[in-house]
């Protein structure tokens, strides 16, 4: 509970991570409307209602918890609630339950709203079940990644600074800022390509009602996502260890 | 014997930031206050019993490190939540249904603090916080590391008079660095003195204020006249400013305030001084180890 009102008590995760794909999915779907066939409405809204659903966990996990727990290690509060008997290991715990409560709760509005007042395509259950799973991949690969940079920097700025240009990067590159990733030059797409988003954001309405698709480049964007936020977490967690462990070295 | 440290070396990089040769036990139910200049090493002897530093030596204790309870100089919070949701979490209590916490929320009138987020609260609000949980934790040994410092001198009488009326009659063992004299002077029944890693002295605090001080001392301005008044007697070494006269018995004290008082001279009487003992101390120790601390 501590950690949950730890999270929704940030207000970027509540503009960044809940406001703003809802106001960018209807901003996005009604100036698309005249853009294709009424036929093709569905089909369109959907494409971008799982495209800005990336949104969420990037501005959630990935730009809500590193602000906060680079905040908090600036701060020595980690340090403080170990003094209060909390090891580094039962917080650690309680942030990723908090993290997965308040994605799952955010997701679910942005379905529930978007169905609701969307014409939205209902995706078959193998679908449905990719989605999820694909989401809560991403969203554990974006809490290494912010859990380590934090852990380097052990300041908000820097860790901020960095990852925000990220969130943004990604953005564009994955074609949430209104421009398609076919449509940028080919270094960028190259880069584009190593992102499990850009697969999620512009195919995943290929096969979300019927239909096939080859799993294998996202699989090996994972791999490439998964190793650089691994590596990053890992280089974080040895300089910790080195500093005499997170007790020691304040 | 709660904690016992013995031939004890804490090095900060190459620097030994503390080094202590002899043994220094922590028993049931002291209160000992750690005195020291800045760099004195005191915060590092706290941390390094807290198993915060790497060390060389020995820390013999019974006690869990949930068994010590401490309060650092610099405490914070998250401030993204009213207070009153960090103090349940931190106790995994509920204020309404805990009559301890109720009673230490009144004692330190910190009510009207628990909706506020931490970052909104003052200095001495934010000591205050930290307080209630470390009491709440009842360890059998707590520390608290310089509590009042960065608090005015009104917040800080007020604190000091609420700690202090907290743990009258009451068995935990303290730990208190301070820089405030007057603070140790109510508080602590032994003094821990260090410097500059080493320690001065360790003991009961009358016994070593007889030890370096004598029975009683007497302080007045050090200005020219005063200091010809009392040239005969046995001087201590005292701030640049005063003039400290030791007194061996109570005939000394009574015939050298007599004197004062026939010469209409202003003075102060005391018999547990700290910062005159600590001076002289100080002087003792270098005098017989050199200014390296070696003998």
């Amino acid at each position: 509970m501590y950690e949950c009102r730890n999270i929704l008590g940030n207000p970027f995760v509540f503009i960044f991570g809940m406001f703003f794909p809802l106001l960018m999915l209807f901003i996005i779907t009604r100036a698309m409307r005249g853009e294709a066939p009424e036929s093709y409405t569905a089909v369109m809204n959907t494409g971008i209602f799982i495209q800005l659903s990336l949104i969420i966990p990037m501005a959630v996990v990935l730009l809500g918890y590193s602000a906060s727990f680079s905040e908090e290690l600036q701060e020595d509060i980690p340090l403080r609630l170990e003094l209060f008997g909390f090891s580094g290991k039962t917080t650690l715990l309680a942030k990723i339950a908090a993290q997965f409560v308040v994605l799952t709760t955010g997701l679910s509005i942005y379905t529930i709203v978007g169905y609701a007042a969307l014409d939205l395509q209902v995706p078959r259950v193998s679908s449905a079940l990719c989605f999820i799973i694909c989401m809560i991949l991403m969203s554990v690969l974006f809490f290494a990644l912010a859990h380590g940079v934090s852990l380097i920097f052990k300041k908000f700025g820097p860790t901020y600074a960095i990852l925000m240009s990220f969130y943004f990067g990604v953005m564009i590159l994955c074609g949430m800022m209104g421009l398609k990733t076919e449509d940028l030059p080919v270094f960028f797409q190259k880069i584009a390509a190593l992102l499990p988003m850009s697969y999620i954001g512009n195919d995943f309405i290929d096969f979300w009602q019927e239909g096939s698709y080859n799993f294998a480049p996202l699989i090996q964007a994972y791999l490439f996502f998964g190793g650089v936020s691994g590596i990053i977490l890992l280089l974080a967690l040895r300089r910790e260890k080195r500093n005499q462990g997170s007790l020691k070295d304040f | 014997m709660l904690v016992a440290v013995k031939n004890l070396q804490v090095y900060y990089g190459k620097h030994l930031a503390l080094d202590i040769d002899r043994e220094i036990r922590i028993n049931e139910g002291e209160r000992i206050g750690i005195i020291g200049s800045n760099g004195a090493g005191k915060s590092t002897f706290v941390k390094t019993i807290l198993g915060l530093t790497d060390y060389k030596g020995q820390i013999i204790t019974d006690l869990k490190p949930e068994e010590m309870a401490v309060h650092m100089q610099f405490n914070n919070y998250v401030s993204t939540m009213p207070v009153r949701y960090i103090l349940e979490a931190i106790l995994n209590t509920d204020i309404k249904e805990n009559k301890k916490l109720r009673e230490l929320i009144d004692f330190f009138e910190f009510e009207p603090c628990l909706r506020k987020r931490y970052k909104n609260l003052s200095g001495g609000q934010k000591q205050r916080l930290t307080i209630i949980m470390v009491m709440m934790q009842d360890a059998p040994l707590t520390f608290f590391d310089e509590v009042t410092s960065g608090l005015d001198f009104e917040t800080r009488q007020k604190l000091m008079e609420k700690l202090c009326g907290w743990y009258q009659g009451r068995e935990n063992t303290l730990c208190i660095v301070s820089h405030y004299y007057e603070e140790l002077e109510l508080l602590t029944d032994k003094l821990l003195m260090l410097d500059n890693g080493k320690v001065i002295d360790f003991g009961v605090k009358e016994e070593l204020f007889r030890k370096y001080c004598g029975n009683s001392i007497i302080i007045l301005d050090a200005v020219e006249q005063n200091r010809r008044l009392v040239e005969g007697c046995r001087k201590l070494c005292a701030p640049e400013h005063l003039i400290a006269v030791s007194c061996g018995d109570e005939q000394e004290e009574k015939r050298v305030s007599s004197f004062l008082i026939e010469n209409d001279v202003n003075f102060k009487r005391s018999n547990n001084d700290i910062e005159i003992m600590s001076i002289n101390a100080k002087e003792t120790y270098y005098q017989r180890h050199g200014k390296g601390g070696k003998v």
